[in-house]
């Protein structure tokens, strides 16, 4: 599974900067985080740097970067819950609807909370190994176990619980706040255990999803709505479309043989033709010729686009 | 498709046909003059900070504690993070600055304007198009994807290449870079798609029309809206509300739905369980801004309400559960025998296998990273081998800060093929012990072909992650082809979540932003593995979904936000579009007339045809077919 080019995933903060001066504390973060790095780099340098003999130094450098990441990231979690202890000693943090103005304080810290949490988890992900994301869910207070797969998707850091064994799927959105119109809605989200979220779907604020349920891809639940136990939920908004028989044993022949004979048929068809295309045994000779048919054919097609 | 032949035939005197050629060599040129340029400065204060204060001072104290003690090794130590966010600074700045430079040109040359842009007939504005696009690619990256993405409004303003208002925030999205004007104090939600650009089939057109965003908008996430849109004043969007080309929304309301459609207080209290007395409070404070004081009382009175209910029930939300399960068993009994036709249809789709989480994957990852990485040390070590210190020969220096960028890269490269290569050796050898197969498995973790499956998409991760990421364009289709999908180089898979093994493409296939390619897919308890097909010239829409086991015939096209079915096979040259795509229309986009647009209008729910002119250059306005 990969991520595409221009999107992250995994947990999410909104990037709400309701006042400038938030920055200021991100950029504390890194800074502390940074300083524990170079620290770390400086031990290294003093048992390993010789001039003359570098080569220990070097080969063991990969290590030494890898270490620091993990340092970095580590040192980032621990300031940043500091960090958030203390703001949230000054506001607790509540659900409700509130306004989206500069003057409501909890649209503010609502804000200030996601922007202490940017840093940290901004440098877990970076790593293509999602061990890390887990640690910050649990450090930023999200009930999840470590066996959850909650990185392909955007998941919200706080408000959320989830259950065991619950994978979200790819490009989907589990929300604990969302920003409607002039209102941003904040409500407690509980997924139970079990539970697959499709890909492409999005779960509001204050959705409580049973046990052994599947949400459909592409389907959206509303604010608030309870997902039954064991059912399969599909649509915009979601509804009830079938019980989830998929929990029961020794289906497996059943599944392979309820579909389509015709379908696989066809199947073999296509997969005929397209074998032969991109079968490795084709001569140069036929390859160039095919090549060339297939650019001919190109350039009729345009001309008969014209 | 006989009569367009006819046609065609007539005129092959008098058309000139040229197949367009992208202008590669300008985007490598402006990509290296905007990653060399933007490196110079920072990096030659970074190298001198380096090499002037903090080795000699915190690198050259031996002992831990007088690091702290002593003034210089302690002041070079806490300035060394702020002199590296100050070159990172600068390095942002310059690539805005070069960036913009070449946009200039590019605009001065050939400027943008809406219109739809013919794909056949080569023009200069068509190579400019490409060029703009490309050339935003990397610096659109370091800026949404860096440490201060809140920077990025203020560099598309700066480029020129979008108009975005004040206090607006744009979540991470694919899109929304390039001809867009929003406004002030909106709210873009994660992974919706602004483009104000949309190709028609692979033979087809560029609709290329300013998208507009008015002041205070939400779009809650996933909303896609495509060229010439135009999103009045406060409107606020439901979760997957999304319009096509050329929708206008005028504002003031709640909408929601695909296609689109106003909602009102019924349905927005239904959906987002807001109580009908804010919902007017809120309609009057749009009317009147300065008038905040009764919607935050009418506020303050909902959510401590709320609370005190919380309180209640903090205890009882087992209870709300107990009496759904009770209400789930009384619907059990009413519900007749389970038919086993329909019960275990697989007419839905779920999501891929995704692996959890393990701590023995990452006894993969790191000898991968090491002997890689040993590489990279071999070439830095070589780079600075052999140099006296700074202070006694400043001038041998200059040529390596000079040359500082190359060798960044090119260690950057050497661990990305490094990456490659050992990956590759590792799945040839767990490809050994368990081959990879289709069909239908227990999704367990006693399950070998569930492991396996987990241990090879884990595997493949690491070199899928930085090749994706790296700015050239292409290597991610090698990357692609050495782990396991079988795709052409003129195909684009650049924006799409997908599976690493069970794809083929044909040639020329595009793949729409944050689509979802599955090839495994688990329900329940049951993992289902079979390979997906693209045929050539297919298109595959934004944002959808595609299950394993689906054949997409030649030169079709499945519209944005649909899904397929398992083991779909989808025809020849036909449009598909839902959830879960049935045909639509037959896909003759590349037949269609250029000089005719069609608007939709959602609050009056009309559509109508207007004339608009072609976006080409002057004198090749002659060769258009009229």
């Amino acid at each position: 599974m990969s991520v595409p080019a221009s999107l992250k995933g995994g947990p999410f903060t909104p990037s709400v900067l309701v006042r400038k001066r938030y920055v200021s504390y991100y950029i504390f973060l890194i800074w502390v985080s940074m300083i524990s790095a170079i620290l770390e780099l400086w031990v290294y340098w003093q048992i390993l740097w010789n001039p003359i003999r570098p080569v220990h130094f070097y080969i063991f450098l990969p290590l030494l970067f890898f270490v620091m990441y993990l340092t970095m990231v580590f040192t980032s979690l621990v300031f940043s819950k500091l960090l958030l202890v203390i703001v949230n000693a000054f506001h607790k943090p509540r659900t409700g609807i509130f306004l989206r103005h500069p003057s409501d304080k909890d649209y503010r810290y609502w804000s200030l909370r996601n922007t202490i949490k940017r840093w940290p988890i901004y440098c877990s992900h970076k790593f293509p190994f999602p061990f890390l994301d887990n640690i910050c869910f649990k450090m930023f207070g999200v009930k999840t176990t470590f066996a959850n797969s909650l990185f392909e998707g955007w998941v919200d850091t706080e408000f959320i619980d989830f259950g065991r064994e619950i994978v979200v799927g790819q490009a989907s959105i589990v929300q604990s706040a969302v920003i409607m119109g002039n209102f941003l809605i904040i409500k407690k989200t509980i997924i139970g255990d079990n539970v697959r979220i499709g890909a492409h779907c999005v779960v509001m604020p204050g959705t409580q999803i049973g046990e052994n349920c599947i949400l459909g891809a592409g389907s959206f639940t509303t604010v608030e709505q309870v997902l039954e136990d064991g059912w399969i939920y599909i649509g915009t908004p979601a509804k009830k479309y079938k019980r989830n028989r998929f929990i029961e044993e020794d289906l497996e022949d059943k599944l392979e043989h309820t579909q389509n004979i015709d379908i696989e048929k066809t199947r073999m068809k296509y997969e005929e033709n397209f074998f032969v295309r991109h079968d490795k045994h084709i001569s140069l000779r036929e390859k160039v010729k095919h090549r060339k048919e297939q650019l001919e054919e190109e350039h009729r097609r345009l001309a008969n686009a014209s | 498709m006989e009569t367009g032949s006819t046609e065609s035939e007539n005129e092959q005197e008098t058309v000139i046909k040229e197949e367009v050629n992208l202008q590669f060599h300008w985007y490598l040129f402006s990509f290296f003059m905007i990653y060399f340029g933007s490196l110079l400065i920072p990096g030659t204060i970074f190298i001198l900070y380096s090499l002037f204060f903090f080795i000699p001072n915190v690198m050259g104290t031996r002992n831990f504690t007088s690091l702290f003690t002593e003034l210089v090794p302690l002041l070079s130590l806490i300035f060394m993070p702020i002199i590296i966010i100050i070159c990172y600074l600068l390095h942002l700045l310059f690539i805005a600055l070069i960036t913009r430079w070449f946009w200039n040109i590019t605009e001065k040359k050939s400027p943008t304007k809406d219109g739809i842009i013919p794909r056949n007939i080569p023009s200069k504005l068509l190579n400019y198009y490409h060029i703009r696009a490309f050339m935003l690619k990397y610096p659109k990256y370091i800026f949404t994807k860096g440490l201060f993405p809140w920077l990025s409004n203020w560099f598309f303003n700066f480029v020129g290449s979008s108009k975005i208002g004040k206090g607006t925030t744009i979540e991470e999205q694919v899109c929304a870079d390039k001809y867009i004007d929003v406004g002030t104090n909106s709210y873009i939600g994660v992974s919706s798609v602004l483009t104000s650009h949309l190709v028609d089939g692979i033979f087809g057109n560029i609709n290329y029309f300013e998208l507009k965003v008015g002041n205070n908008v939400t779009l809650a996430s996933l909303n896609n809206f495509a060229s010439g849109s135009n999103l009045g004043d406060n409107s606020f969007l439901m979760p997957w509300a999304s319009g096509g080309k050329h929708y206008t929304v005028s504002g003031n309301s709640f909408y929601s739905g695909l296609p689109l459609r106003k909602i009102f207080k019924s349905k927005i209290n239904e959906y987002l369980k807001i109580p009908q007395n804010l919902i007017i409070e809120e309609k009057e404070y749009r009317n009147d801004p300065n008038n905040l004081e009764s919607l935050k009382k009418a506020l303050c009175e909902y959510n401590d309400s709320q609370s005190d209910i919380m309180d209640e029930n903090n205890s009882t939300i087992t209870k709300i559960e107990k009496e759904t399960k009770a209400q789930a068993v009384i619907i059990d009994s009413e519900i007749p025998e389970a038919d086993d036709k329909t019960d275990f249809a697989l007419d839905f789709a779920t999501s891929s296998a995704i692996s959890k989480v393990n701590i023995k994957f990452l006894v993969l990852y790191i000898p991968i990273i090491w002997l890689s990485g040993i590489l990279v040390s071999i070439i830095w070590f070589d780079f600075t081998r052999n140099k006296p210190p700074i202070q006694a020969d400043p001038i041998s220096w200059i040529p390596i800060i000079l040359l500082l960028p190359v060798a960044i890269f090119a260690m950057y490269m050497t661990f990305v093929f490094g990456c490659l290569f050992f990956t590759k050796l590792f799945l040839i050898l767990v490809n050994l012990i368990h081959k990879p197969k289709e069909g239908v498995f227990k999704a367990e973790i006693g399950n070998s072909d569930f492991d396996f499956w987990c241990l090879r998409t884990e595997l493949k991760k690491l070199p899928i992650f930085l090749t994706r990421n790296s700015p050239l364009p292409y290597l991610d289709a090698c990357a692609f082809r050495w782990l396991g999908i079988s795709m052409d180089f003129s195909s684009h898979l650049n924006d799409a979540w997908c599976d690493t093994e069970f794809i083929e493409m044909g040639r020329k296939v595009m793949v729409g932003q944050g689509s979802v390619i599955m090839s495994s897919m688990v329900v329940g308890k049951y993992l289902f593995i079979k390979k997906v097909i693209f045929d050539d010239y297919t298109v595959v829409g934004g944002q959808d979904t595609i299950a394993p086991g689906t054949i997409i015939g030649k030169d079709s096209v499945i519209g944005a936000l649909s899904t397929t079915n398992y083991g779909q096979i989808l025809e020849y040259g036909w449009i598909y579009f839902g959830i879960p795509c049935i045909k639509l229309k037959e896909n003759k986009y590349a037949e269609s007339k250029r000089d005719f647009i069609r608007k939709v209008d959602v609050d009056e729910e009309k559509k109508y045809e207007i004339e608009h002119e072609v976006n080409i250059d002057e004198d090749k306005k002659a060769l258009l077919k009229i």
